[in-house]
């Protein structure tokens, strides 16, 4: 159990640099979830912390432990951290509990090997396992196999890696759940690799949105989803719409949501920029109303527990999308009248993009 | 670093003794007509070998791999059996068969049969590794099976048969048995000549020399045509077996090109020997023949042992990409392709150099490695590369230093490997002649070198069991290593 300090990493490999100048924080014993598109370096982020990649610069720490600075590492196997890669990566000449004993020196006693085994297999759910081949299991059997022989040695910190991807998606919930719950009760510093939004959102304690090598905000689920710093970072964590916008005073905002399009081109000598809105919090109406700026109805996009809405605002050349949980009164066509509900995240021109 | 001194100590000796004569001695032996004679016989006869071997060994294997018949595996095992033969073996059976069997066609016969099984090997390993699928999308593509062979089969088994024939080639280069049965002048037979004959040390490492660049050369050659392959596989999951052909006459030419296979190379060879030996079973000497098994088996392990010994660091060094690795790789296979008489010349004079080493077992198992190195550095290399990545680097998270992930995920995965390729290097031990004859201690006698002491006395009759048991104990390995059922043990491709 200790924190995790990245100062400044940078990796290179081949000619590309894949991490450039992250920072990340994370202390002990969270469970954080690092999410990102594929290609944004986060594997390349977790090998870089267990020791198997040299960055070439920038600094790791282990609560105060100097692991990395520079080119100077420590190598892996003095760094005490569980892995546990895509599939597992289980040793396939060893049964399960030869796995899961791999890193229990020649000092621990066998009897001694037994019972920690014994338990470990108790915990990860996976009982009289022990003479098992790796072969003969599933996916979600090897991963649970490979976070047991990554307890096994009661690591500083664990590193998963996509742990989740390779199973179907019912089992997938139910085992990431097992395994999160796991792990936190364990109090061992986690962290998670993935590119599956609702992944780290329901398990993660912290989480660290990763875009071009760098970590762009990090922070609680609910924070960095309801706060996100920019455009692309609450891209990460679900469905966002990019709305153009004038700020006409403190906290007062002109945008399509509530004003006639044409009036916001009006509006001079007002700072321009964007508001970012999540779908779920535009409110659709059908009685009218004076106050509220209306919207036809082009599409319906119907999902069973909730539909897409797309409205056609004039003068606007976008479509937005709103989501409802009711689609009774909709029609394709029709107009409605539009409100907005949730808070207005205002983003100055200039700080647009990254 | 130890293999690589090994590995080029006998070129030393070689090169040392070739120095010893004057400039215009060499000249005179190299411009010989004689000597431009033995050359031209030497090239024909490995080029044509290599090209009927390839040819046959390709056409089998891909018949074995792509038709349906009964008793296919057992078929595919008895394919690459001709292997355990020792060529003088063949040329024996032959002779005993066809009285006056003699000369460079009869050495073309012969040494096809024997080193068919080198390329039908390969290429049925090449053919078990590429993906099933992009043979049913060529079919669904709409090309017939001539193009499918020549468009998507051959483009990912060519570096495969390119190998094997290499191996057939340099077989022949270094052939001494067959060809001096058979009477054919080719390089050995004139080193052993000249060496036998006049104990003229120093032309005969000039010809053994010229053996060995020749053979460099052809390593050379096929180290260019080999392009870089990368199979990417298309799918997750490969798919190694798919639809076979099975129509009736296409089965049935099959069956009677492989089945003329096995007879010429298997069974009339063995049932010869088999006739010859039951006819005379009653005067064999039962205490010669025990003893001199025993020998072989002990020389040829210890020969294994110390081959292993010596392949393992430069197999892995070169599976790990490392410059010394693939230097001493190549001096090996260089080594590899000295004849065996070459050897047993280079060794002669290292050991008479270190007086308590000179006719000793332990040299003898030392020229075994040496001449059968390559073998086991082969599997090494490709046993140890196959070793996942990802493995190596979690034992590396769990705590285990490079040592202990060496001894503790590499060497285990890789076994079946390094055992297949100690197995090699023990068949080929056991068969070993030439050098056999010339380090081998005073009364030690291998099965390989009492065989030919009968022979050359024409005492046909009692050289029989001999083969036969030859035949026997090398076609043990030969099973082992080509256990059609048993695949490659590994789970590597899972990952």
């Amino acid at each position: 159990m200790t924190s995790l300090e990245i100062r400044d990493l940078t990796v290179q490999l081949g000619s590309r640099e894949v991490l450039k100048n992250l920072d990340l924080y994370i202390s002990s014993g969270l469970f954080a979830a690092i999410l990102g598109p594929s290609g944004c370096g986060k594997t390349t982020l977790l090998r870089s912390i267990a020791g198997l990649i040299t960055p070439k610069g920038g600094a790791i720490r282990f609560g105060k432990q100097l692991v990395s600075i520079s080119s100077l590492v420590l190598p892996p196997h003095k760094r005490n951290v569980g892995y546990v890669p895509q599939e597992g990566g289980l040793f396939p000449h060893l049964s399960v509990e030869e796995n899961v004993s791999f890193a229990l020196g020649r000092r621990v006693s066998r009897k001694e090997k037994q019972e920690i085994v014994e338990q470990l297999l108790d915990l990860v759910g996976m009982p009289n396992y022990q003479k098992k081949l790796p072969q003969e299991l599933s996916g979600g059997q090897q991963t649970r196999i490979a976070l047991a022989r990554a307890l096994a040695m009661k690591p500083a910190m664990i590193l998963l890696d996509e742990p989740f991807a390779a199973l179907d998606q019912t089992l997938r919930a139910e085992i990431s759940q097992e395994v999160v719950a796991l792990l936190k009760s364990s109090k061992t510093t986690s962290i998670m690799v993935t590119h599956d939004r609702e992944d780290a959102l329901v398990s993660a304690d912290i989480i660290a949105l990763m875009r071009d090598g760098q970590v762009v905000q990090s922070g609680s689920p609910s924070e960095v989803y309801l706060r996100p710093i920019s455009a692309a970072a609450a891209e990460s964590t679900g469905d966002i719409l990019t709305l153009p916008a004038r700020r006409i005073g403190r906290n007062k905002y002109l945008s399509p949501l509530n004003s006639p399009v044409e009036q916001i081109g009006k509006q001079v000598g007002f700072e321009s920029g964007q508001i970012l809105v999540r779908p779920e919090e535009i409110v659709l109406m059908d009685e009218p109303d004076e106050n509220l700026v209306s919207a036809k109805i082009c599409k319906i996009n119907y999902y069973g527990h909730d539909a897409l809405v797309e409205l056609d605002f004039t003068g606007l050349s976008q479509t937005i999308r709103a989501r409802v949980t009711d689609t009774k009164g909709l029609v394709v066509g029709s107009r409605v009248f539009v409100s907005h509900k949730g808070p207005f995240r205002w983003m100055p021109e200039k700080a647009t993009g990254e | 670093m130890l293999a690589f001194l090994a590995a080029s100590l006998p070129l030393f000796y070689l090169l040392r003794r070739a120095l010893d004569a004057q400039i215009s001695e060499i000249a005179l032996i190299l411009f010989r007509g004689k000597t431009l004679e033995i050359l031209a016989t030497t090239l024909g006869l490995t080029a044509a070998v290599t090209a009927c071997a390839s040819l046959i060994g390709v056409a089998l294997a891909w018949m074995l791999f792509n038709i349906d018949f009964p008793f296919k595996s057992g078929l595919q095992a008895l394919v690459i059996l001709p292997v355990a033969i020792p060529s003088y073996v063949f040329a024996y059976s032959w002779i005993l068969l066809i009285p006056g069997f003699k000369g460079f066609w009869a050495a073309l016969f012969v040494l096809v049969l024997a080193t068919t099984p080198y390329v039908t090997l390969t290429t049925l390993a090449a053919l078990r590794r590429s993906d099933w699928s992009t043979y049913e999308v060529s079919q669904t593509l709409g090309l017939n099976g001539w193009q499918i062979f020549a468009r998507v089969t051959w483009p990912q088994i060519k570096n495969s048969v390119a190998a094997g024939s290499l191996l057939s080639s340099l077989y022949v280069l270094s052939d001494f048995g067959a060809i001096a049965l058979l009477g054919v002048d080719t390089l050995t037979r004139a080193i052993e000549n000249i060496y036998r004959g006049s104990f003229d040390r120093s032309s005969a490492s000039i010809l053994a020399l010229i053996l060995v660049a020749i053979s460099a050369l052809l390593i050379r050659l096929e180290e260019r045509s080999r392009q870089k392959l990368n199979i990417v596989k298309s799918s997750a999951r490969i798919i190694t077996k798919g639809v076979t052909t099975g129509k009736l006459r296409i089965k049935l030419i099959a069956l009677l090109a492989i089945n003329t296979y096995l007879a010429l190379g298997l069974v009339i060879p063995i049932s010869q020997l088999l006739s010859i030996f039951f006819a005379n079973s009653t005067s064999i000497n039962y205490s010669l023949l025990s003893k001199a098994s025993l020998s072989t088996l002990l020389a040829a392990c210890l020969g294994a042992l110390i081959a292993l010994a010596l392949a393992l660091p430069v197999g892995v060094l070169s599976a790990q990409g490392s410059k010394l690795g693939k230097v001493s790789d190549k001096a090996i296979l260089i080594v590899h392709a000295l004849p065996g008489i070459v050897m047993g010349l280079a060794l002669v004079s290292f050991g008479s150099s270190i007086g308590w080493l000179y006719q000793s077992l332990l040299l003898l198992s030392f020229a075994y490695a040496l001449l059968f190195m390559a073998k086991a550095v082969g599997s090494v290399r490709s046993s140890v590369a196959r070793v996942p990545e990802n493995l190596i680097e979690i034992s590396a998270t769990l705590g285990q230093k490079k040592s202990a992930t060496f001894r503790r995920v590499v060497i285990p995965l890789a076994t079946p490997g390094l055992l297949s390729g100690t197995l090699l290097v023990l068949l080929a031990a056991m068969k070993e002649l030439p050098a056999t004859l010339m380090l081998k201690p005073i009364g030690f006698e291998t099965l390989a070198t009492q065989m030919w002491s009968y022979t050359s006395i024409f005492r046909f009759n009692e050289a029989a069991p001999y083969a036969l048991l030859l035949v026997l104990v090398a076609a043990i390995p030969t099973f082992l290593i080509n256990r059609p059922d048993k695949g490659d043990g590994l789970g590597g491709d899972r990952i």
